[in-house]
């Protein structure tokens, strides 16, 4: 089960991500807080020193917080910008454990376990590559943009959130020199509509990767999948152990998908899907794959 | 200074410390070895095996909840065929060792595949979740009556060699007539506690959090509940008790100890801190030389006067 799957081309030419077993060594690191921010309201950027993590970080990558604070399970936050020797976590306050950590100062030092996860898989120069993101999604895409970018894809991202003052991140985004088309569910910045809406507006792209809320990826998988066109999309789950031991986060994979557990098929089991755990087999996943 | 023997016995089986990893939060043992020393552990509970393969429950499966997590998975894996095949292999180079947690929902279940793990390399006990439905009693918890917990355990000592522990619920009335239940039908230990029920309701969506609705919860918050198990348990059994439920530090080992555990378990404190093992080891150590001890097994029952079971002398 624990065996490294190396990424392949599967039977219907989507390419499945491969898993974290087979890439690079996990950090358990005391990371240092260089800066914290606010970016947006309740929307928050804590940058951490932590070499052997961002150094080690690739796109869609995630990294498992513990800091002061009474019992919780350890926080798992999306990879957003990676400089040298830092990372920095763009996170929205929700819970009693965000709300914690967006209280920390510089200075201070909480700990971290990655880079966790498995990463998008980047395609060849010239290729056209489309970012769709929704609210919070955005955060894998700072690291796949700059990755695409040096790589030599062809990259657009399309930026939706429900109100201008919850589009948070775009500016440094925008940095990268990505070319961007910005949306939301009011109006109040970019076009009014959704992502998706945007999506279907332009013109044709060879890859496709998605993040953001599940209706979302659901509407993002089903135009890709009628469309022919590969994509891949970040997906999250509420995390118990973070580490691939709890079963709390799977996720249904179409039966016989690379980043399903292949477990046999109990005689009486009505469903037809398998199970992938988000937080180590994934979070990655191809649009071909996912069961709704 | 004296050195302190750490080593503990489980009916045959003795293992190097009393630090053990609690089922289904080591799933086989592999995965935390990637951030810490997994040597640490006395021994890994691996997740609980069941005869058939099972896909579990439906998402969402865990909810972090102030002081610790509740969850449902629904007993997720290959069944004992694929498990033999695919996954115990790598059981005997695990660099600690191993107890095999076995589940059912009938008792001939339990027996077959417990049988079928007795004898595997590196694996020392069998421990038996008997907190499922019972589909032969109408689907009533196995951990919930005396005489069904009594049914289970005889029918796997009489197929196995490896020690046995009854892992019971705290979700009873009284747990001691249970508890001497499974030592009367030859349990050669036993954890307690497993997840108390609870639930968390999504009041935005107006439902249960938890697809499943009820679910299990685990952590520092039933910690009092699983001391107080120990304590009451060890008046009335004289075998030896795993103590678990929300250990976090070494003192927190040290009441269940004191209460009258031989050995502690450790399950959703991982989920924050991956050394912890380590830690709690080191406490029990320094805490058995601080009194003189010789031997960690010295701490077992300090604050019980009526500790059932056999002490070792300081």
């Amino acid at each position: 089960m624990l065996m490294a799957r190396t990424s392949r081309w599967a039977r219907n030419g989507t390419r499945n991500p491969s898993s974290e077993m087979s890439a690079v060594q996990l950090a358990l690191e005391t990371a240092v807080v260089t800066s914290r921010e606010s970016v947006a309201p309740g929307f928050w950027r804590v940058a951490l020193r932590s070499p052997r993590i961002a150094r080690a970080a690739g796109p869609a990558q995630y990294v498992a917080t513990d800091f002061p604070g009474p019992f919780a399970v350890r926080l798992p936050l999306g990879i957003w910008t990676v400089t040298d020797d830092e990372f920095s976590l763009l996170f929205r306050e929700w819970g009693e454990r965000t709300a914690q950590l967006s209280r920390v100062m510089p200075g201070m030092e909480i700990s971290v376990i990655g880079p966790l996860g498995n990463r998008f898989d980047i395609p060849e120069a010239g290729t056209r590559a489309t970012i769709v993101a929704g609210g919070i999604g955005i955060v894998p895409f700072w690291l796949l943009g700059k990755t695409l970018i040096e790589a030599g894809v062809k990259t657009r991202a399309i930026i939706g959130a429900r109100t201008k003052s919850m589009l948070a991140g775009v500016d440094e985004l925008r940095e990268l020199g990505l070319a961007m088309e910005i949306c939301t569910d009011d109006g109040s910045a970019g076009e009014k509509g959704s992502v998706i809406d945007i999506l279907r507006a332009h013109g044709a792209t060879d890859m496709l990767y998605g993040c953001g809320p599940p209706a979302m990826l659901r509407a993002l998988c089903e135009h890709a999948n009628a469309a022919g066109t590969m994509c891949q999309i970040s997906m999250e789950e509420t995390f118990g152990c973070s580490m691939g031991t709890c079963w709390g986060c799977v996720v249904p994979l179409r039966r016989g998908s690379a980043q399903a557990t292949g477990y046999p098929k109990a005689k009486e089991e009505q469903r037809a899907h398998d199970f992938s755990r988000v937080c180590t087999d994934g979070t990655v996943y191809s649009a071909a794959d996912v069961v709704w | 200074m004296k050195t302190v023997d750490t080593k503990i016995r489980i009916g045959t089986a003795t293992l190097k410390n009393p630090v053990i990893a609690a089922s289904g939060c080591y799933n086989r043992g592999s995965e935390f070895g990637r951030v810490t020393d997994i040597q640490a552990y006395g021994a890994i509970t691996i997740k609980s095996v069941t005869s058939q393969p099972r896909l579990g429950n439906a998402m969402p499966r865990v909810m972090p909840v102030p002081g610790g997590l509740l969850n449902a998975i629904g007993l997720q894996g290959p069944g004992i065929d694929y498990f033999l095949t695919n996954e115990a292999p790598n059981l005997a180079s695990t660099p600690t060792a191993i107890i095999a947690s076995v589940a059912g929902f009938s008792v001939r279940e339990f027996a077959d595949v417990a049988a079928r793990m007795n004898g595997l390399a590196n694996v020392v006990a069998i421990e038996l979740d008997v907190s499922c439905p019972n589909v032969d009693r109408e689907g009533e918890c196995f951990a919930e009556n005396a005489a069904s917990i009594g049914a289970v355990v005889r029918a796997v000592k009489a197929v196995v060699t490896l020690p046995v522990i009854a892992k019971l619920t705290p979700n009873v009335t009284d747990l001691k007539p249970i508890a001497c239940a499974a030592e009367e039908a030859g349990a050669d230990a036993l954890s307690l506690i497993n997840a108390v029920r609870g639930m968390v309701i999504d009041t935005a969506r107006t439902r249960p959090w938890l697809a499943n609705g009820t679910g299990g919860l685990t952590g520092p918050a039933i910690r009092p509940i699983a001391v107080l198990a120990v304590w009451e348990v060890a008046r009335a059994v004289r075998i030896p008790i795993i103590g678990m439920g929300g250990i976090e530090t070494g003192r927190d080992a040290l009441e269940f100890m004191f209460a009258g555990a031989t050995a502690v378990s450790i399950g959703t404190a991982n989920f924050r801190d991956p050394d912890v093992a380590a830690k709690i080891n080191s406490a029990l150590v320094d805490e058995a030389s601080r009194r003189g001890f010789t031997s960690v097994s010295a701490l077992t029952g300090l604050a019980n006067p009526e500790f059932a079971g056999a002490r070792v002398s300081a």
